[in-house]
C-alpha cells in the first residue's frame, strides 16, 4: 500500500528524492557552473537573503512535487481497485509523511552540496556516492564477524537513517544483519536532517566569507 | 556620487589593490585606466561586495550591499557575461528584474534601447560577443539607476557600437547620472571620459581630469625642419632647449615654446621649412604613467638565428 502510493521509495533512494535533489543541486550549483551568480549577486547582493530564498523556495517546490505524486499514485490505485485501504491509518500515514519530510531533507542535502562544491558534478557524485556505495558499503561490512562492533554507527549514517522516515514496518537488511537499532522514525529523520543542517550551515557560512 | 575608501585585496601572496581611494563625480563619465592584470575588475567586484576585502564604498552613501533593490540605483555591467544556456536573453532580465521590482514593460523597453528588440527571445549563447555586450548593458540600465559601474563597456562592439555606446553615456552622464567606466581603450577615453582615476598594479597612478593627466604625464614638443638644422641646434641649445633629432632628420625641440623657437630662427637668421608642435596624446600619457607599472610585459622581438646568418652571408 505504503508502496503504491510514494512510488516505491522503499527500494535504496526514492526516485523522486533523487529527482529533487538534483533541483536542489541546479538550484545553487548551476550559478557556479553558468557563472551567474554574478548578476545573481548584483540583483540580490544581500547573501543570507539569496539562501534562505533559494531553501524556501526548494522545499515548497519538492513539497508540492511529493504531494502531487502521492495524490496521482493514490487516484490510479483509487481507480484500479475501487478503494485505497488505510490511507489515513497509521503505520501507512506516518510513512507517507515520512516519505515527504523525507525528500524536502534530501533536496536541501543536494542544495547545500551544489554551494559548498560550488558547481554540479562534485556535488552530484556525493549525493550518490555517500547512500549508494558508503553507506551501503558500511551496511554490508558490520556482517562480517570481524567487523561487527561497526554495528552501532549504522544508525548514525545519515542517508540510512533518513530511509526509516518511509517505513512501514522495520527494514530487513538480511539474515546476517546483526541489530542496528535506529531510534524510531522520527529520531531517525532528525538524524538525517541534522547532517542536512551540517551541510547547509556550512555551505551558507563559506558563500558567505567567500569571493563570489 | 562614489566614494572608494581605502579598498584593498591581497590574494594569498600577490596584492591586487592597493589601498585605492577615490571619488566619482555625477554628471560626468568617469574613465578607469590601467594595463592588463593592474586590478580594474577586481576593484569593480571589491566596489559591489563580490570580492571580500578592505575598505568600503558607499553609493550616494550607502553600501552596494546593503542596498535593498540595487538595479533601481546602481547599474553594473562587469567583464564576464554569464547567462544560463536554457533561459531566453528576455527570462534572463525578467529574473533579475522580478528580484528588484522592475515591471515586464521595462525589460522590453531597455531591449529596445539596446538594440536587441528582434532577439530577444533568443538564447544569449548564440548571441555575438557584441550583443552580449548590449545585453550586459541593458541589464545594466534595467532599473533606471543613477549610478553606472561599467566594465569595459566597449569590449567586443564595432565601430558604429561604440560610437553608439559614447554617446549613450555620455548622455546619461548630461542627466546626471554618475557613471564610472573602465578601459584600456584611451583612444575612446579620450573622446568619452571627462575625469580618469589611472592605476598600475593596484596603485593610484592619477585621479583628476583628462587635460591634466595629459599635461602632467607629457611634454609637448616643438618640430623643425630646416636647411641649416646643424647650426640651430647650437643655438637652441644656448638657450637652454633640449633638441633631439627625428628619424626623417627633423628636429626635436623640448623644453622651449613654440613661439620663442620662431623667434630665435628670426634672430638667428635660420630658414625653417616646418615648425610645429606635437602635443601628446592620451596613450603617451598612458604609456609614460604606467610604464613601469605593467604587469604582463611582452619580450621584445629578437632577430631570429636563421635571419641573422642572412645577414651575415649578405
Amino acid at each position: 500500500m505504503n508502496v503504491g502510493v510514494n512510488g516505491g521509495a522503499s527500494f535504496v533512494i526514492p526516485f523522486l528524492a533523487v529527482f529533487m535533489a538534483v533541483i536542489g543541486i541546479f538550484a545553487t550549483g548551476h550559478e557556479y557552473r553558468h557563472g551567474t551568480i554574478q548578476p545573481t549577486l548584483t540583483a540580490l547582493p544581500q547573501r543570507s537573503r539569496l539562501i534562505l530564498a533559494k531553501i524556501l523556495t526548494v522545499t515548497a517546490l519538492t513539497a508540492v512535487a511529493t504531494l502531487a505524486s502521492m495524490a496521482i499514485n493514490a487516484s490510479v490505485m483509487l481507480a484500479f481497485w475501487g478503494e485505497v485501504p488505510g490511507l489515513f491509518d497509521d503505520p501507512v500515514r506516518s510513512a507517507l509523511l515520512g516519505y515527504l519530510v523525507y525528500n524536502v531533507i534530501y533536496a536541501q542535502v543536494g542544495l547545500g552540496l551544489g554551494l559548498l562544491f560550488r558547481g554540479v558534478p562534485s556535488a552530484l557524485v556525493v549525493i550518490f556516492l555517500m547512500p549508494l556505495i558508503i553507506e551501503t558499503l558500511i551496511v554490508g561490512l558490520t556482517m562480517v564477524p570481524a567487523l561487527e562492533w561497526l554495528a552501532p554507527i549504522v544508525k548514525f549514517l545519515p542517508f540510512t537513517a533518513g530511509s526509516e522516515l518511509m517505513l512501514t514496518s522495520a527494514a530487513d537488511f538480511g539474515p546476517a544483519a546483526p541489530g542496528f537499532d535506529f531510534f524510531g522514525r522520527w529520531a531517525s529523520g532528525g538524524v538525517f536532517a541534522v547532517c542536512a543542517a551540517l551541510v547547509i550551515v556550512t555551505a551558507w557560512t563559506l558563500f558567505k566569507k567567500r569571493d563570489a | 556620487m562614489i566614494c572608494a575608501k581605502g579598498l584593498h585585496k591581497r590574494y594569498k601572496k600577490t596584492v591586487a589593490v592597493d589601498d585605492l581611494s577615490f571619488e566619482v563625480r555625477p554628471g560626468v563619465v568617469t574613465g578607469f585606466l590601467g594595463p592588463n592584470g593592474s586590478g580594474k575588475s577586481t576593484t569593480m567586484r571589491l566596489m559591489l561586495g563580490l570580492d571580500h576585502g578592505e575598505g568600503e564604498t558607499r553609493f550616494d552613501g550607502e553600501e552596494f550591499a546593503s542596498i535593498r533593490r540595487p538595479m533601481n540605483r546602481v547599474g553594473t555591467l562587469l567583464e564576464a557575461k554569464p547567462f544560463h544556456p536554457t533561459r531566453s536573453a528576455r527570462n534572463h532580465l525578467k529574473m533579475l528584474a522580478s528580484a528588484n521590482g522592475i515591471d515586464d514593460a521595462r525589460v522590453d523597453k531597455v531591449m529596445e534601447l539596446v538594440g536587441l528588440g528582434p532577439v530577444k527571445r533568443k538564447k544569449p549563447k548564440g548571441y555575438s560577443l557584441g550583443m552580449a555586450q548590449r545585453l550586459g548593458l541593458a541589464q545594466a540600465l534595467l532599473g533606471d539607476p543613477d549610478t553606472l559601474l561599467l566594465d569595459e563597456p566597449t569590449n567586443g562592439l564595432d565601430p558604429h557600437g561604440i560610437h553608439w555606446m559614447r554617446d549613450l553615456l555620455k548622455r546619461l552622464a548630461s542627466e546626471g547620472r554618475t557613471i564610472f567606466v573602465s578601459s584600456h581603450l584611451l583612444s575612446e577615453m579620450q573622446l568619452m571620459a571627462d575625469e580618469l582615476v589611472v592605476i598600475g598594479r593596484g596603485t593610484m597612478i592619477f585621479n583628476g581630469d583628462v587635460d591634466q593627466f595629459v599635461r602632467e604625464f607629457t611634454r609637448s614638443t616643438v618640430i623643425v625642419r630646416s636647411p641649416a638644422a646643424g647650426t640651430f641646434i647650437s643655438a637652441l641649445e644656448a638657450e637652454g632647449a633640449t633638441v633631439a633629432k627625428g628619424d626623417d632628420g627633423e628636429l626635436v625641440v623640448s623644453e622651449m615654446e613654440i613661439g620663442a623657437v620662431g623667434h630665435l630662427a628670426f634672430t638667428e637668421g635660420v630658414e625653417l621649412a616646418e615648425l610645429s608642435s606635437r602635443s601628446a596624446s592620451l596613450e603617451e600619457a598612458f604609456m609614460s604613467a604606467t610604464g613601469a607599472a605593467e604587469q604582463f610585459v611582452a619580450e621584445k622581438p629578437i632577430q631570429t638565428a636563421h635571419a641573422s646568418r642572412g645577414a651575415q652571408n649578405a
